[in-house]
């Protein structure tokens, strides 16, 4: 083991609260026999014939009474570009067209297609080239994942249909095409683009093909040819069901899963608790079965007998913190199986009971603001003090494509198709923890339908189908429904923050105080106010983040850590200390703001037409009022030096690799456009290759630090090949001068690219990643993760509308200010701000995990409940980048995807008190609660 | 043939099957319910079944088969200029996915939505149970006015619509030829263990709504956090005629908000020969749920709905203008 902190020992934790050994393999039992054991008791099941006429082919099938329209197609048909997402018709990603109607396939009984036309996204395209609609999406880059993308295509062609049929060439309105797409949910956030598309297809602008997308692989996503894991499908591949604890806190005295293993069909089964016994949420994983079928293997789950022993638990942080609460990790080694639920690695604090920390190593000049506090208390009159305490709630991830993993052997050769973030890490975990050489694993990942931080290391899917497949010796497939993606996917903890500012009669900023408690379920690791440390940044700050233990699922990094909290109740004091102060909100961020990122987006917006024109607060008194609301946000930038970018010549032209996947963050775009920018060729020649660990080493998609670790690695590479082609044109060809594009330039004309190819040698070249000029703030030490020296910084002015009647809030319109330096693509790096603004959006209005207060149960456990905001809930947003300022960077930029989604809730709260003077301080900002803020004090 | 599940191709056929059987029509509940374990065993499917889908207009009355889809009752150009709360009701409920599919039986014979009840395991009573689990959990979503052990809201829009409408339904089985208004088949919400009365072995063929009423106008209003594709906080369906200045005829009907749909008798009889004015319209609202309890975690749901029906009221006698519908 190296001696410095390798990513694998810090994020030890992060294997779950099971304690795994990484030594050891699991307790694994194969069946005797598969798939020929003695009838079950239950009637045999006999199937329906069917005709049915899939995309203009006629199909005899037979199907089952409970066979959906969704496994028709996917299993019997192989067409796999409608999507499972959340089974009960709420999110589109299964949406296919029966006689020309969008309908949910997940639900629809196959039996009821007998003699209908079914259309999947596979026949959405005509004979003539690709529908109106995909080229579209294309275009406007209405898509980032991709998983989402089929259902909304598919939707849209149908609209499409309906609308030229009634209106011609005509524009639909925004709202017509929301109300039309208003079954689907893009987690992404790419409503704006997807909008602009069908409005625009519907006018008629994409009737003829269109050059190259901004996004490399736009059209195998909107076409359904893009493979996710949960699509890969192999020979004999066997499916996995997952037993879990129904109890929050227990102790497992013993499984038999004889009984289980006895069914025809089951194979086998492998514990995953490793030794341990205690079970600390419901959804806790115990073991897991594999079955020839999905269906055997759930049933086969209700035959697993557990004794357990109830222990009493503790949900929520109330009860976690009551006198004589239960302890959740009640000794000093129970607790090193805490896991992490943050990006960075895990500090000793000490332990109270069911808290932990403080954490308070960002603190600035505390013991001085203390003492300016402690006057300032005595004599109010000598300044202004702003208090508050601000409550968020648990937030899941719920990425469209759920967790999910296939493991099979290729002789010697461990192969893991995994839904991650993270595929050359996850490859060197998998060697290290079968005990494998690195050379034997590879992890594949062509497309990740979602990230957002809750798949960056090794997880219990993984586990269950290396161990099952290596007891079975058959392809194993684990793949979480949506229960179970909302329940132990991953979740952003809650928070209860109480922040002080302090200021003096002259409104000079004295510091900002602040005190954060995280549930974060059973893991740690919280990393809340330390942010405020990056804002305001020359004042005092006296910053201290709590872990509060539950007995809940174990919360993991999403997607700006701790982050969307601490700006809540930030930016939200900020502007209440501007009201107190009598000083406009930019005014008084202008005078306490040293950053020069945000000190430029504070220029842009004084001349912003909604915000300088912006009425007065609280002018509308009837019962629809309107508000503006502005919040700023400041990020760290990172990035992964020991990225590695591979450019490929040769006579089949330019390929460009690493390891790295892409999350919908726009990984095979920045590639071919940077290498294709220095070589002089289209992006669109470029040959892109990514998501196989055995190419050379990528980051994780995790910290925002993709596009700044690979970026400079593919300059480095493509500067390399750029060098190799200019000699190799000049000492074989006789032909001095410089790549542009099409070929090599020079005074006699152009050389192309194929001749040259032909002519020189095949060469490969690695980029590296190295260090900025000027250095790192915090060198890559731990983990591989350097943090840089730049804070990127965004400002959103958002327009809201509140019905004080019904208590319903609107955003209108919101506006954004990005300032990360140069931006290499700039369609998707404004679909990334813009998907970062649509999750704000939702956290502040609507998303919101519950569980039952005494059992733990899950009760968001599907998208009806857990409300993702649809197409219709984010209003009109533009984007706006304000370039340069970061030279010094790799590339001479920085990442933006966490940053963007910081402060769009403080931003509408603030525009709430704007519109009404009711200031929200709890999310999310439900009905019920404007309408209490509405009742005069 | 096989006997797990049936396609009846007649009417006859179908009430010869035994009652055990779940009935499928869209499938877009009952599919739900299954792939939870809520409910198992044999079906019966009513695919084949002929003339369940026609809506038509007959001596003023509509008569809706109770196997038209939800998007063809919202796309009737006789419902939406006659009946137009219905067809609005149907058009902006659930998603347009589900509309295509789900049917007008299917809506008004669905199961409880409750989040302690849509999960495998479910022990409450629509489980087959003895108990509420919302009661002494999180019932933040639930009824605010308490009717009967289960607290779950009803989910058909559907039933409030045609409770509004003073829809009748016409059953075929033991009770064909009963009368059947709306209300019946949901009773007063004392019984906790199912969402609807059909007696079993019956099935519903055709739901008939009278003609309306000249002058007649009406409101739809459901609230939701988000805009669309959500379950109700609350909402409302409400009828009224204006003669003279003063109110006439008045129904209110609401759903969300307890385990029935309910028409709200306080409110119209507050509304009834009254001079339509914003102050009205407030104190009427402020009826609904006066002289019932609420579980107190769905307390908050109560001025909701009262503000919900205001805005319904309001759209009902708003200037009659083409471009005004809800």
């Amino acid at each position: 083991m190296a001696q410095t902190p390798s990513r694998r020992t810090v994020l030890r934790g992060t294997l779950g609260a099971t304690g795994a050994s990484l030594l050891g393999g699991c307790r694994t039992e194969a069946a005797h026999e598969l798939g020929h054991g003695a009838a079950s008791p239950e009637p045999a099941v006999g199937l329906v014939p069917i005709i049915v006429e899939v995309n203009a082919k006629a199909h005899s099938v037979e199907v089952g009474a409970d066979t959906s329209a969704l496994e028709l197609v996917r299993q019997q048909l192989g067409l796999r570009g409608a999507k499972l997402a959340c089974g009960h018709g709420a999110c589109g990603a299964c949406t296919m067209l029966v006689d020309g109607a969008p309908v949910a396939g997940c639900l629809l009984p196959a039996t009821s297609l007998q003699g209908r036309k079914l259309t999947t996204i596979e026949g959405v395209a005509g004979a003539g080239g690709l529908h109106p609609v995909q080229r579209a999406f294309m275009a406007e880059d209405a898509l980032q994942c991709g998983y989402c993308t089929p259902g909304f295509v598919v939707e849209a062609s149908a609209f499409y249909t309906r609308w030229r049929a009634e209106h011609g060439a005509k524009k639909p309105e925004r709202d017509e095409v929301a109300a039309a797409l208003a079954g689907h949910l893009c987690r992404c956030g790419a409503y704006e683009n997807i909008l602009q598309a069908v409005q625009r297809a519907c006018a008629g602008d994409y009737e003829r093909e269109v050059a190259a997308p901004p996004r490399h692989e736009a059209r195998d996503k909107v076409t359904g040819a893009a493979q996710y894991t949960v699509d890969v499908q192999l020979p004999e591949q066997l499916e996995v069901a997952v037993l879990r604890s129904p109890h929050a806190h227990a102790r497992v005295k013993r499984v038999d899963w004889a009984p289980a293993l006895a069914m025809p069909g089951v194979a086998g089964a492998v514990d995953l608790m490793s030794g341990a016994t205690v079970i600390r949420y419901v959804g806790q994983e115990i073991c897991a079965v594999a079955a020839t079928d999905a269906r055997t293997a759930a049933a086969a789950l209700g035959r697993i007998v557990v004794d357990y022993e109830v222990l009493p638990a503790v949900i929520g942080m109330a009860a976690a913190r009551a006198p004589g609460a239960v302890h959740v990790y009640p000794t000093m080694s129970a607790r090193r199986k805490a896991s992490n639920h943050s990006e960075g690695p895990l500090l000793p604090e000490s332990w109270d009971g069911n808290v932990r920390g403080p954490f308070s190593m960002f603190s600035h000049h505390a013991p001085k603001l203390r003492r300016a506090l402690r006057s300032l208390r005595a004599e109010p009159a000598r300044g202004t003090l702003v208090e508050a305490t601000y409550t968020t709630q648990s937030q899941c991830h719920s990425c469209l494509e759920p967790h999910a993993c296939v493991a099979h052997w290729q002789g010697d050769s461990l192969v893991v198709y995994l839904s991650t973030q993270a595929v050359s890490q996850i490859s060197e975990d998998i060697a290290e923890r079968w005990n494998l050489k690195e050379s034997q694993v590879r992890v594949l990942a062509q497309h990740v339908g979602g990230g957002f931080g809750s798949k960056v290391t090794l997880g219990m899917e993984v586990v269950a189908a290396v161990e099952l497949t290596r007891l079975t010796g058959k392809p194993v497939r684990v793949v979480l429904d949506r229960r179970e993606e909302l329940a132990v996917g991953g979740s952003r903890p809650a928070h209860e923050t109480s922040v002080t500012i302090a200021a003096a009669t002259d409104g000079e900023l004295l510091g900002i105080s602040a005190t954060s408690r995280a549930d974060g379920g059973a893991a740690v690791g919280s990393t809340s106010t330390l942010l405020m440390r990056v804002m305001y940044a020359d004042a005092p700050k006296d910053l201290a983040d709590y872990d509060v233990l539950t007995h809940a699922p174990p919360s993991k990094p999403f997607r700006g850590p701790g982050g969307p909290p601490a700006f809540w109740a930030l930016e939200q004091a900020v502007d209440e200390a501007a009201t107190r102060l009598l000083a406009d909100p930019i005014a008084l961020r202008r005078r306490w703001d040293p950053n020069p990122a945000r000190r430029l987006l504070y220029d842009w917006v004084e001349g912003l037409p909604a915000w300088k024109d912006r009425a007065k607060p609280q002018h509308d008194r009837g019962r629809l009022r309107r508000g503006v609301g502005v919040a700023v946000a400041g990020w760290m930038y990172f990035a992964q030096p020991s990225s590695r970018v591979q450019v490929d010549v040769g006579p089949q032209g330019f390929v460009v690799s690493t390891a790295c996947q892409d999350i919908g963050n726009g990984t095979r775009t920045v590639l071919a456009r940077t290498v294709g920018e220095r070589l002089g060729v289209a992006p669109a020649n470029v040959e892109v290759r990514i998501g196989d660990s055995k190419l050379v080493r990528g980051p994780v998609s995790g910290g925002s630090r993709t596009t700044a670790s690979i970026v400079p690695a593919a300059i480095d590479a493509a500067e390399q090949a750029r060098k190799y082609l200019i000699e190799q044109a000049a000492s074989v060809l006789g032909v001095r001068g410089t790549p542009g594009h099409g070929g090599i330039k020079h005074a006699g004309g152009l050389l192309p690219w194929a001749q040259v190819l032909a002519a020189a040698p095949p060469a490969s070249f690695v980029g590296e990643r190295r260090r900025d000029r000027g250095g790192w703030f915090f060198p890559p030490i731990v983990g591989g993760l350097a943090v840089g020296k730049y804070i990127a910084g965004a400002l959103h002015v958002f327009e809201v509308e509140v019905d004080t009647r019904l208590g319903v809030v609107r955003t209108l319109r919101s506006f954004h200010g990005v300032a990360a330096g140069r931006i290499v693509a700039p369609v998707l790096a404004r679909s990334q701000v813009l998907g970062g603004v649509a999750q704000g959006i939702s956290y502040a209005l609507y998303e919101e995990r519950r569980l039952d207060p005494r059992s733990g149960l899950l009760l968001t456990g599907g998208l009806e409940d857990y409300r993702i905001a649809g197409i219709s809930d984010v209003g009109e947003s533009e984007v706006h980048f304000v370039e340069g300022g970061f030279d010094n960077a790799g590339g001479g930029g920085v990442g933006l995807a966490e940053l963007v989604t910081l402060a769009p809730a403080a931003a509408i709260g603030n525009a709430i008190f704007d519109a009404t003077g009711f200031r929200p301080r709890d999310l999310p900002i439900r009905p019920e609660r404007v309408l209490a803020g509405m009742v005069p004090a | 043939m096989i006997d797990f599940l049936d396609f009846p191709m007649t009417r006859e056929a179908l009430l010869q099957i035994e009652t055990g059987r779940s009935v499928r029509a869209g499938g877009t509940d009952l599919q739900d319910r299954r792939r939870l374990g809520l409910t198992s065993g044999p079906l019966v499917d009513l695919r084949d079944v002929p003339d369940l889908e026609t809506i038509a207009v007959q001596a003023g009355v509509l008569q809706i088969g109770s196997r038209v889809r939800l998007a063809s009752i919202a796309g009737d150009v006789a419902v939406a200029q006659q009946w137009p709360a219905l067809a609005t009701a149907a058009g902006e409920l659930a998603t347009p996915q589900i509309r295509n599919v789900a049917t007008l039986g299917g809506n008004l014979l669905q199961s409880m939505r409750c989040w302690y009840f849509r999960r495998p395991g479910a022990r409450c009573f629509q489980a087959g149970g003895n108990s509420c689990e919302a009661r002494a959990g999180d019932h933040s979503q639930h009824a605010c006015i308490d009717l009967g052990p289960c607290i779950a809201p009803h989910p058909s829009t559907m039933a409030v619509a045609l409770l509004a409408y003073d829809a009748e339904l016409e059953l075929a089985g033991a009770a064909s030829g009963e009368a059947w208004p709306i209300a019946a088949l949901y009773g007063d919400g004392s019984d906790p263990a199912r969402a609807h009365r059909l007696p079993p072995g019956n099935v519903l063929l055709t739901v008939k709504v009278p003609a309306p009423l000249a002058n007649e106008r009406s409101g739809f209003h459901r609230t939701s956090s988000r805009a669309r594709g959500e379950w109700p906080i609350a909402e409302a369906v409400v009828r009224v005629v204006v003669t003279d200045g003063a109110i006439r005829f008045v129904r209110v009907a609401v759903g969300g908000v307890a385990n029935v749909p309910l028409r709200l008798a306080a409110v119209e009889q507050r509304l009834l020969a009254q001079r339509p004015s914003e102050a009205l319209l407030l104190d009427a609202s402020s009826l609904a749920g006066e002289g019932t309890s609420s579980p107190p975690g769905a307390a908050h749901k109560l001025q909701i709905l009262r503000a919900t029906i205001h805005t319904a009221l309001e759209r009902a006698l708003a200037p009659a203008d083409p471009k005004d519908r809800p």
